[in-house]
């Protein structure tokens, strides 16, 4: 149902004029959301001849997709990395790929999560060759058309495979039978469950696939990066938490190996993320690697493979959603105001913007996991669902992580509040409208951080529909 | 009476809230609207001395209101007589703290405001009796005492202040995860956050298994404690960001950082990794011990090559903080009361010595005892600044442990409790006890006596707002020094309770 109102929402924005365009997008999400809020609560359904299974959990998926997309619709306005001409195609693309990424956190069966992978891809392709007189811009689109083309074959290699095996696409009628698998099949399968997962962990972009992020968000304009770093990760985060607790939760043969890959992948994802940012000075790069970090964070809540692990994610990913969405505006309104996105700007902040400063300052403390931020909650939650399954060295990774991804993210907030700014340029200001928005956005993190508990149960009851 | 510590923790809040709705031009508002706030706080905690049961070793003014019912994690407060002291003395310390920060000009109303805070999160991390709620106050610390560094401190302040958010945080994240590993331990039910239900030994049978071995549970995550708690302290070898935090810091800061923060640590020790992992704590006592000792030696030694005299009080810290790690390494009672009431002490005399020190910097601009290019930064203040001489010699003496003053008493308790179960160790510890009278006497003499330094002509003697903020300290240092009783009576029960149950393992 929710799909089709987005699909509809398309259609009437290409006849409107530009500037209605992006309010009619901003509406049409708004309503969209409604929507989604009365489904949480409802029973889940699957429909399409259950291609498609609408369950709590993939609504609260899309009420983040939502939000994000709306945040990145709101910033495109007012950015002026993308051309005024284009303004009404970051709204359309941007939904366009919402869909996809709903499809995905939505697919019940082999062939909707394809479709949902591709969907997200080929729009993306676009966005982020948006800037289209910029080498960088284009070097985004081609990389990520390259990386992602690749392994989205590579994905439909393994489908196929599993179709073979399996005899089925649907992901219910595939779970039984893993357990029948003898001998060659076995092999057979575990390899096409593998490259499987290379479709996925490109779009969450974890190690290894992690390679086309920082050139794709560098060089992507900053309110498609902001846009990238939500959607198509919470959605391909969905779609693997769906396969992982349909296929390999339980006494399913592959679960231990299944569990050892995840435990790897998630190490290295946040150690190569963490490690990398470090010496990043743009900061649009640095995250781009600290988001590649936190998808380590996020994938230790697929480990556990059971609700708590779901429920940490969501967690996380709601609160992901509102500090990368503030860092993001408030990256983009300075590098529209002084033409770069370097550490440099962000020198003596707390001078010139004071307010902006301390919000950011927040926002990057929340992400390294202090309190009394929303960010602490999260780790708080990852760390514990992997504590209980007595994950202890995963624990002290993700712990040595933290404290990683402590230095990088302070050593910006140093520039910002202890860095003198040379009082040369002209100070220009934010308008009174966006610093009333990015503080709008902060209640939630600082809120969440504290109140937590609401939010937690309807995360907890999100719980995956598998029939 | 319940709600008393809401207010103590709380009033701090309101004030930076008041402070933060003042406009900026109006800086003295904002001053005595801080003051006013500290000093209500510092009346509180006298009135809740007044009404303390001393005959109790169970937690007095308990608050419980149910936070994450999820979780089971409650807001929950409560003191005994070992937080009695340490509550006391933060109140007192930032009572002083902002009037010694009168002199503070550069954005003085983020200043007051952060100071507020941090005084909130002090008392929050002495009241909290749930893990949580422990873990979120040890943490939020950070923020205000990063920035104060950061912001308002000396040179080289962005190394120092990130040095030290950094240590701290990595010590915090594995208590973190001994946190969250107790909370399982205990079966996720309603007390599986508080931090009295977890007391008196309970996960003594219980294994973990960790890279392929099987270990005690206890004993693991014994040490995941000890290392949050003894960067805090700081016991060698965690104790290097110590000296640059201090030096860095503005004077008030490192009053607080050296008078109270440092305390978290060992309160930590005393009120979690203790009582909660007992026989793991007496198993490794002499670890403790050892550590304990190698600070009183190492930090006296280092503290004897300094030059910069803030260092040299810096490193006498670590020195002096060595000495609680030995008492508490006794577990007896005179060891543990030695060591409860050396944390007040040395809150008393250490910040006597940084506000001093302070003093004299706001005179001199630099704290070279020897200055880099070989001649003497002081010389004579003696006959310059009698008073501020006079305060030098009882903060001076009462920090290196002169009899009649109180670093004596409880060093001596320290020594009387370790004595039995670690006699080489207290042969030794002596030996730190003499460096560290040496360095002092040393310092002393080359800033003190000898011919008048020509920089020193101009000084000023102590002001009347100086030697307001003093008294107080003063009185503490030689009160205390030859009558302890008030101190020792409101700790004996709880550390008594503490020593019993150690006695078990």
């Amino acid at each position: 149902m929710t799909t089709l109102l987005l699909a509809e929402s398309t259609v009437k924005e290409e006849h409107g004029s530009r500037d209605k365009i992006y309010s009619y997008a901003l509406i049409v999400l708004g309503i969209t959301l409604i929507f989604l809020f009365q489904n949480l609560s409802k029973a889940p359904v699957n429909i399409f001849h259950n291609a498609v299974t609408i369950d709590p959990f993939s609504t609260l998926v899309k009420i983040i997709m939502v939000l994000g997309t709306m945040g990145a619709i709101y910033l495109s306005r007012s950015s002026k990395d993308i051309y005024t001409n284009l303004k009404s195609e970051f709204a359309i693309m941007a939904v366009g790929v919402l869909i996809g990424g709903m499809l995905l956190a939505s697919a019940n069966n082999m062939l909707t999560l394809y479709l949902g992978i591709e969907t997200l891809s080929i729009l993306s392709y676009v966005m982020s060759a948006f800037k289209r007189d910029e080498s960088t811009s284009a070097e985004a689109g081609l990389k990520y058309a390259l990386y992602g083309g690749l392994s989205a074959g590579v994905a439909l290699y393994g489908m196929s495979h599993l179709y073979g095996v399996l005899g089925s696409i649907q992901f219910v009628e595939m779970m039984p039978k893993l357990a029948t698998l003898q001998g060659l099949d076995v092999a057979i399968t575990s390899v096409s469950f593998l490259l499987f997962f290379v479709g996925i962990g490109y779009k969450i972009s974890c190690f290894p696939f992690h390679m086309w992020t920082p050139d794709v968000y560098q060089g992507s304009p900053i309110p498609v990066t902001a846009f990238f770093s939500i959607v198509p990760k919470i959605a391909g985060l969905a779609a693997l938490v769906r396969v992982s607790m349909i296929f390999f939760s339980g006494n399913s043969i592959f679960a231990v190996s299944w569990i050892g890959l995840m435990l790897v992948i998630a190490a290295m994802t946040m150690t190569v993320g963490n490690v990398t940012a470090i010496g990043q000075s743009s900061v649009k790069r640095l995250l781009a690697f600290s988001s590649i970090g936190h998808v380590g964070m996020m994938i230790l809540g697929v480990v556990v493979l059971n609700n708590d692990g779901i429920r940490a994610i969501l967690f996380y990913g709601i609160t992901y959603l509102f500090m990368t969405l503030i860092a993001f505006y408030i990256t983009s309104h300075l590098s529209d105001m002084y033409g770069s996105d370097s550490e440099d700007v962000f020198r003596g902040l707390i001078y010139k913007h004071p307010v902006m400063a301390i919000v950011m300052a927040g926002v990057l403390f929340s992400l390294a996991g202090m309190p009394p931020f929303s960010g602490f909650v999260a780790k708080f939650n990852i760390f514990s669902v992997i504590i209980e399954k007595k994950y202890y060295g995963m624990a002290l990774v993700a712990a040595i992580n933290s404290v990683i991804s402590l230095y990088y993210y302070m050593k910006l907030a140093k520039t910002m509040i202890f860095g003198q700014a040379d009082g040369t340029e002209q100070i220009l200001g934010f308008t009174k409208a966006n610093q009333a928005v990015i503080v709008a956005l902060f209640v939630p993190v600082l809120f969440l951080g504290i109140f937590w508990e609401k939010v937690m149960l309807i995360s907890g009851n999100a719980t995956i529909f598998i029939k | 009476m319940n709600g008393i510590l809401n207010w103590i923790l709380w009033l701090p809040v309101i004030g930076m809230v008041g402070v933060l709705l003042t406009p900026k031009s109006k800086e003295n508002v904002i001053r005595y609207v801080t003051l006013a706030t500290t000093a209500l706080t510092l009346l509180l905690t006298i009135v809740l001395y007044l009404k303390f049961d001393t005959s109790t070793a169970a937690m007095q003014f308990v608050v419980k209101v149910p936070w994450i019912e999820q979780f089971h994690i409650n807001y929950s407060l409560g003191i005994d007589g070992i937080t009695l002291p340490m509550t006391f003395l933060n109140a007192l310390l930032f009572f002083i703290c902002t009037l010694s920060s009168w002199t503070v000009h550069k954005s003085i109303k983020g200043y007051f405001a952060l100071l507020l805070m941090l005084q909130s999160t002090v008392f929050g991390v002495f009241f909290s009796l749930d893990f949580f709620l422990f873990y979120v106050y040890w943490e939020v610390m950070l923020l205000p005492m990063f920035f104060l560094i950061g912001i308002w401190g000396g040179e080289n302040r962005e190394y120092a202040a990130i040095k030290f958010f950094l240590y701290t945080f990595f010590g915090s994240i594995f208590m973190l995860v001994g946190i969250i590993a107790l909370y399982y331990a205990s079966g996720k039910g309603v007390d599986s956050f508080s931090i009295l239900a977890h007391q008196g030994g309970k996960f003594t049978e219980l294994t973990v298994d960790m890279f392929g071995h099987t270990f005690s549970f206890e004993k693991i995550f014994f040490w995941f404690m000890f290392l949050g708690f003894a960067i805090k302290v700081p016991v060698f070898p965690f104790h290097t960001w110590l000296p640059h935090a201090h030096v860095q810091a503005p004077t008030a800061v490192s009053v607080i950082l050296a008078g109270v923060l440092l305390k978290m640590g060992t309160y930590g020790f005393l009120r979690i990794a203790f009582p909660i992992f007992p026989s793991a704590a007496v198993q490794y006592s002499n670890v403790i011990a050892i550590l304990g000792l190698i600070s009183v030696i190492y930090g006296a030694f280092c503290a004897m090559a300094q030059d910069d005299v803030k260092k040299l009080v810096a490193y006498s810290s670590v020195s002096h903080m060595g000495f609680v790690m030995l008492g508490l390494s006794a577990m007896t009672v005179q060891g543990m009361n030695g060591a409860v009431l050396q944390m007040f002490n040395h809150g008393t005399s250490t910040a006597m010595m940084f506000l001093l020190i302070g003093i004299l910097y706001e005179r001199s601009h630099h704290r070279w005892i020897v200055k880099p290019d070989g001649s003497k930064g002081f010389g004579g203040l003696y006959t310059k600044l009698p008073k501020f001489s006079v305060v030098f010699i009882i903060g001076m003496f009462a920090s290196l442990g002169l009899p009649g003053l109180s670093g004596f008493i409880s060093e001596a308790l320290i020594f009387l409790g370790i004595y039995q179960k670690f006699t080489t160790i207290t042969v030794i510890a002596v030996v730190g006890l003499l460096i560290g009278a040496a360095y002092l006497l040393w310092m002393f003499k080359r800033m003190f006596f000898g011919e008048v330094n020509p920089d020193c002509e101009k000084y000023e003697d102590m002001n009347a707002r100086e030697v307001f903020y003093m008294i107080p300290l003063c009185i503490c240092v030689i009160f205390f020094g030859i009558f302890p009783s008030p101190l020792l009576n409101v700790m004996k029960v709880s550390v008594g309770q503490l020593v019993d149950l150690l006695a078990k393992f």
